[in-house]
């Protein structure tokens, strides 16, 4: 006998959480895509989809925000420091790739000096995270060595019953398990068995690509130039990302007044590295996408001993010329053999 | 909802205001600001944590943040200076302060100069035309200390003679018994009274022909001239771990999160600015 949430229960779930003063943030149909979003009712959940099509990134690290307001007076200057909207969050329905990719940013935004922003928003989200049991042609969490039920990121992970009807539900952490103390009422024990988690298969070689990578002579090869003569550098890959995670620091406002913005950006640009002489360092976009397949599986391990990479296949089911991870590291392990 | 599991700490991104107490016109475009922290808790931490070869973020909100280095000594902490070239927005902005206006200061950050493994050693210091802020930092956090090392050589060029930034200053090291001073302009780039060597930097110092017995080498300018000079010092004999260079990449965020600084696998915020010769040499040359 295991605990078990049913599907009929949901909504008094979200009453409650709401009660208690708990966002519930789940996977929605936004304006034509589909997102993480706030929800009134669990009727507005879709657990149907393989994954929404933005990340859950963008909870943690959104698109833009105010982190400082200043006030230019006579003789001080005041600044402000903007934090985001307080207070506790339940992110209902993340996939295993999503969350594991919040755990894989933890340590760079930890890395010595803490990033405020992200570490607040960390600290107020339980992540409850259905294991997925269907998979699309772009996923491709086990070639990172990862399952459609990982638990990395996770505070609480549900499995699909094979009846439909609800969840086999797992608690992982302390914070987790708080969340579904307060909801105990509406879960049920049952022998109901699990449905069969998603197949995905391999994609790529992902230790022979590495070690290709690593190799210092590999910077220089014409592969770069071959892979990236598609790339628009339109960057999409990189704001869908759930661990991309660079951003630009921008002001608005006049001499007087006005507010400091943190905002995604990303490597595809070319203004991204330009100084203000003209000279870039990465001047051409093939040397733009070896920095984001560098940092992902060589740079970032290196310093965090983790890929930054959680295998949830955005980078290339929304790339408008079809290439992304999958297509390149494929490439990659070809050449390594 | 649980406690507190992910330690944060005061922002990192809010900076401390600094007001212009004195500036100085350096060549044409090249200005020095003299800057007072406001808040004396900002200043101790200052203090306690600056070194020389660390750099910071100057800004001007509605503008934006800039980065450049701190350009006076770590002997000196009463203020900072910067050396500046109005060349984008932020610079332009900063260039339009004055005296008894208030900027915005981040850090310091990265990485310092190892001074303390420069005692008793000889010294070169090569900088080419605005690249001398940073290594005017080390230079007289080493002259205010100068019983503890051996020989300092400065070879300094710029392309015209207007365009030799802290002309006062490169009076005074001409003047000092302790200190030898050889200074250069581009062919061409000299005035009817110049009396100081015409060449570029590599072949002047060739000439100069320092020795690299017990001598550390700081070498800071554009990278045409690194790399050049890099090939001389190789020639007179200079070992690439007992040559010190400063790089300096674009940046917005100055501790390792905003994604663009990195050479390679190293992020020059981080684990730079200052690389010796042997780590650059290991860099990928193409993302330098």
């Amino acid at each position: 006998m295991t605990k078990i949430l049913l599907i009929d229960k949901l909504d008094n779930c979200v009453e409650r959480w709401k009660a208690a003063g708990i966002t519930v943030i789940g996977p929605v149909h936004r304006a034509n895509i589909s997102v993480y979003a706030a929800v009134e009712h669990a009727s507005e959940f879709d657990f149907g989809l393989v994954l929404p099509d933005r990340s859950i990134k963008e909870l943690f690290f959104p698109q833009t925000e105010p982190m400082l307001r200043y006030a230019i007076k006579k003789d001080t200057i005041d600044t402000i420091e903007c934090m985001p909207p307080s207070g506790p969050r339940i992110i209902f329905g993340s996939r295993a790739c999503d969350a594991s990719g919040m755990a894989i940013d933890d340590p760079l935004f930890g890395w010595d000096y803490k990033d405020t922003y992200w570490f607040q928003r960390r600290n107020e989200s339980v992540i409850v995270t259905i294991a997925c049991i269907k998979a699309d042609d772009f996923c491709m969490c086990t070639s990172l060595n990862m399952e459609p039920d990982s638990t990395k990121g996770s505070d609480v992970l549900l499995r699909p019953l094979e009846n439909g009807k609800g969840w086999l539900v797992e608690e992982l952490t302390d914070r987790g398990q708080e969340a579904f103390t307060q909801i105990a009422e509406f879960l049920q024990e049952s022998a109901d068995a699990p449905a069969q988690t998603a197949v995905v298969e391999k994609k790529f070689d992902l230790e022979a690509s590495v070690a290709w990578l690593q190799k210092p002579e590999n910077f220089d090869s014409r592969f770069w130039k071959e892979i990236s003569m598609r790339c628009i550098g339109c960057a999409s890959c990189t704001y869908l990302c759930p661990t991309c995670h660079c951003f630009d620091i921008q002001d608005e406002g006049d001499t007087y007044s006005g507010v400091r913005r943190k905002n995604w950006d990303s490597c595809s640009f070319a203004l991204f590295t330009m100084h203000t002489s003209g000279h870039n360092p990465r001047s051409t976009q093939s040397a733009r996408w070896r920095q984001r397949i560098m940092h992902k599986f060589n740079y970032f391990p290196g310093k965090f001993s983790v890929n930054s990479c959680s295998g949830c296949g955005r980078c290339s089911r929304q790339c408008p010329v079809d290439m992304g991870i999958t297509e390149t590291l494929q490439e990659i392990s070809k050449l390594s053999l | 909802m649980t406690e507190n599991i992910y330690n944060t700490q005061p922002n990192i991104y809010k900076p401390a205001i600094m007001k212009i107490v004195a500036r100085q016109d350096e060549a044409p475009g090249v200005r020095t600001m003299r800057l007072e922290f406001l808040d004396p808790v900002d200043h101790e931490y200052f203090k306690q944590t600056f070194r020389t070869g660390m750099f910071g973020l100057y800004g001007v909100y509605g503008e934006g943040e800039s980065t450049f280095c701190v350009a006076s000594p770590e002997t000196r902490k009463e203020y900072i200076e910067c050396t500046f070239r109005q060349s984008g927005r932020v610079t332009s902005a900063l260039a339009n302060a004055d005296v008894g206006d208030l900027i915005t200061f981040r850090g310091p950050y990265g990485n310092r100069f190892p001074i303390e493994e420069f005692y008793g050693k000889n010294l070169l210091f090569i900088s080419g035309g605005i690249a001398l802020p940073p290594t005017r930092s080390v230079i007289w956090s080493c002259l205010d200390q100068r019983e503890k090392f051996g020989k300092v050589t400065i070879v300094y060029g710029a392309r015209t003679v207007a365009d030799l930034v802290y002309k006062h200053e490169l009076e005074e090291w001409q003047e000092r018994s302790d200190v030898e001073l050889v200074l250069t302009v581009d062919p061409g780039g000299e005035s009817p009274d110049w009396k100081n060597r015409i060449g570029f930097v590599p072949t002047v110092l060739e000439e100069a022909a320092p020795s690299p017995d017990n001598c550390i080498a700081v070498i800071c300018g554009p990278p045409i001239m690194i790399k050049f000079t890099l090939i001389s010092l190789k020639k007179l004999g200079f070992d690439e771990r007992n040559v010190y260079t400063t790089l300096e990449n674009r940046m917005k965020c100055g501790v390792g999160k905003c994604g663009r600084c990195n050479v390679g696998s190293v992020y020059v915020c981080k684990e730079g600015p200052v690389f010796t010769a042997a780590e650059v040499s290991c860099m990928p040359q193409a993302d330098l």
